[in-house]
């Protein structure tokens, strides 16, 4: 039998006093002011070449593909990498930072923008949409992470769903580390439903240690560099 | 102290027969030989990624005190997390017990009249027995994580936190496969078995009514809830079904955004080696209006189950501070050769042999802290220092104590206890207390020598029997010394 939504909120509220009880018997009279000094290590700065080519080097050892390019360019360089992998479908987000690039992209590939709430759309969007294009808020030299920062215009599964995953990445926006990003963009003051830090294309070990692309998020995950 | 009562969790009956379960596995040169390698492959990774000793020595003293730090201002930031994340729209449920923790769970599944549940990577659902008790309740539930997938399609549980199925080989998997999925054709290629797994889970995830998750970090200043994985199935489920359902320890929340990059950074290369993982995942809201996707409702449960009777003790609170990157067991020689499902507890390995003793009382798991060898590898690759081998001793200490010696600190106190053994330490105490009953126990014990049994239980079931000496050494040497005083007088 099951509880009804009363029962569990009675079972909820004894448990959260019961628990928050005997947590704070144990901490009363702390003085959280003599707590010892934490210490962080003093990472070296570097040069923006050399973060670049950092964020770059870590991209690539987890096998995602960094093109570097211009937005002018990029249309471009989208229709080759689609003609490549067989791909004639493109799901990209209303987002105006490349709106150019979507006009540009028109009349070269079948363009389909997520203007559509998921909740009747998941077959489609699990099994039409072989590709996505998406923008990033910025990025993460030592670690070769990318900043996906999902709204109204780009939703969640946009860059999650499809196998292939174009990523717009400014690298004017190259933070060092995740750490002084996260101190200089006052994160703690504005988070968003959801933020993802994305460092390669979906993976598993979980067979034998043997490392296989394309777990259950996108098989590739193709970077676009631009303003290097 | 109370402690509650509850229905045991399956794992006490399997953690009672440790030793059973040992000689079982230790018999099976297969799974001996899956532990190595993946061992030494973990080891191996982990070493490789961390260049900087110096850097490896400031963070883990740095994340330390981080997470001493949340745990002296547990309570109150608990409260605080469930404010924030009320106002951010995700409801928190508290739960003393696995079973109070379930009931929840389920009750959430039913208002939506979920019938499909998908599930990503949750060691504390595992601790729940969570996917046996919706199934009672016809909620089909399915493991999304693709080591998990495998632990389930093979009906066992995991036997690493890290690596679910670390104990299964490739060939093994693909039989598995072969057995279970209609039209697969077995292969041993391990990209091959993954698609597989992926066409299997994404069907699954497209159709799921809801989505369960663990949590690695809840962040108590935003109310934002912190997944660390690699392969998108995380993502998946907290992100594509109506109802996403986390649960996780209260032991997991930390205090401030800032503090998340150190413990990540080293939660990862801990782990796997890995400089990040491929997704770091922040949930701090359900959908809002005008968003496309994502849940409509997000729910996180918050689980005691005996963390809160460590957390009564100066020392075995240290044992919270714990970030489950798993490195304690890829390090532990113990582990390496008696494999993960010995323990016969959800969590293995040292870290298991640590928080079992609160989650399933001193009863069922008294053998497990003397399952070490006190080598002290897992000590100095905690990334939160947490001193395990000084741990382990203490729980074998409340094992052995008075059933009823005051205060009660842990449920089971004494369980381990045996009269003969107490008995036996007690005769060595006044043995060693005494000069003059020691010499003469001594010489007793060297005289009658050949009274020494050949046969000493459990001691000479792989080893021989220890045989004292003729005479002491005490003797020994006062010959010796008399020896040489004697050629000194006559060379004088």
């Amino acid at each position: 039998m099951t509880n009804t939504k009363a029962d569990i909120k009675a079972i909820s509220n004894t448990a959260r006093g019961n628990i928050l009880a005997k947590l704070k018997a144990e901490v009363s009279g702390a003085d959280y002011e003599k707590l010892p000094e934490e210490v962080p290590f003093n990472y070296p700065t570097f040069s923006r070449e050399e973060n670049l080519a950092q964020f770059i080097s870590e991209l690539e050892k987890n096998h995602a593909q960094v093109i570097k390019t211009t937005k002018a360019n990029m249309a471009e360089v989208i229709s080759e990498q689609l003609k490549a992998l067989n791909i004639t479908k493109l799901l990209y987000g209303e987002n105006d930072s490349h709106r150019e690039v979507i006009t540009a992209l028109d009349s070269k590939v079948d363009l389909q923008a997520y203007d559509f709430s998921i909740d009747n759309n998941k077959g489609m969007l699990f099994n039409e949409c072989p590709a996505a294009l998406s923008s990033s808020r910025c990025s993460i030299a030592a670690t070769g992470s990318i900043v996906l920062w999902p709204d109204e215009n780009e939703p969640r599964s946009l860059t999650l769903v499809p196998p292939v995953h174009f990523v717009i990445v400014d690298a004017n926006e190259l933070h060092a580390d995740f750490a002084s990003l996260m101190t200089s963009q006052q994160w703690q003051d504005k988070l968003p439903t959801n933020v993802v830090l994305v460092s390669g294309p979906s993976k598993t070990a979980d067979i034998q240690q043997t490392l296989a692309y394309g777990a259950h998020g996108p098989k590739a995950l193709i970077v676009l560099l631009i303003n290097i | 102290m109370k402690h509650i009562i509850e229905e045991e969790s399956k794992y006490a009956a399997s953690a009672k027969a440790f030793r059973a379960n040992v000689a079982r596995d230790l018999g099976n040169e297969e799974l001996r030989s899956n532990f190595r390698g993946a061992m030494d492959y973990l080891m191996d990774k982990r070493k490789g990624a961390f260049s900087s000793e110096d850097e490896l020595e400031v963070l883990r003293e740095q994340c330390k005190l981080i997470k001493q730090r949340c745990l002296a201002k547990l309570p109150h930031l608990l409260e605080q997390l469930e404010g924030n994340l009320e106002k951010n729209g995700i409801k928190v449920h508290w739960a003393e017990t696995i079973t109070q923790a379930n009931e929840i769970i389920a009750q959430l599944i039913a208002e939506k009249k979920g019938k499909s549940v998908v599930k990503g990577k949750s060691m504390v659902s595992e601790e729940t027995a969570l996917n046996d008790y919706l199934e009672e309740r016809n909620v089909e539930c399915l493991e999304s994580d693709m080591g998990e997938y495998i632990v389930q399609l093979a009906k066992e549980h995991p036997s690493h936190i890290i690596m679910p199925a670390i104990h299964q080989n490739k060939k093994q998997v693909a039989k598995l496969f072969a057995d279970n999925i209609e039209g697969f054709e077995y292969s041993t290629d391990v990209d091959i078995l993954i698609q597989q797994g992926r066409e299997v889970l994404r069907n699954k995830f497209c159709q799921a009514d809801v989505g369960i998750s663990g949590v690695n970090f809840a962040v108590a200043e935003t109310g934002t809830l912190c997944l660390v994985e690699n392969e998108g199935n995380g993502r998946m489920c907290t992100t594509i079904p109506d109802l996403h359902i986390a649960i996780t320890g209260i032991e997991k929340v930390v205090e401030h955004l800032s503090d998340v990059p150190p413990l990540l950074s080293l939660l990862t290369r801990s782990a796997t080696g890995q400089a990040i993982s491929t997704y770091f995942n922040m949930i701090s809201s359900a959908r809002k209006p005008g968003e496309k996707d994502g849940p409509q409702e997000v729910h996180l449960v918050l689980l005691d189950n005996g963390r809160s009777q460590a957390f009564a003790d100066e020392e075995l609170k240290q044992t919270l501070q714990c970030i489950r990157c798993g490195a304690c067991m890829n390090h532990c020689p113990v582990y390496t050769r008696i494999g993960g499902h010995a323990y016969g507890t959800v969590y293995p390995g040292p870290i298991g042999k640590m928080v079992s003793p609160h989650m399933l009382g001193l009863e069922a798991t008294t053998n497990l802290p003397t399952a070490s060898t006190l080598c002290g590898a897992c000590g100095e690759v905690c990334p939160v220092k947490i001193p395990i081998p000084k741990i382990l001793l203490r729980l074998r200490q409340e094992s052995v104590k008075p059933k009823s010696q005051q205060p009660q600190v842990m449920k089971g106190q004494g369980a381990g206890r045996s009269s003969v053994e107490a008995l036996i330490w007690k005769v060595w105490a006044l043995v060693h207390k005494s000069p003059k009953i020691y010499a003469l126990s001594m010489w007793g014990l060297t005289r009658f020598r050949f009274l020494m049994p050949k046969k000493l239980g459990g001691w000479t079931s792989v080893r021989t029997a220890p045989k004292p000496a003729a005479t002491t050494l005490h003797e020994r040497i006062n010959a010796k010394q008399k020896k040489a005083k004697q050629s000194q007088q006559e060379r004088g």
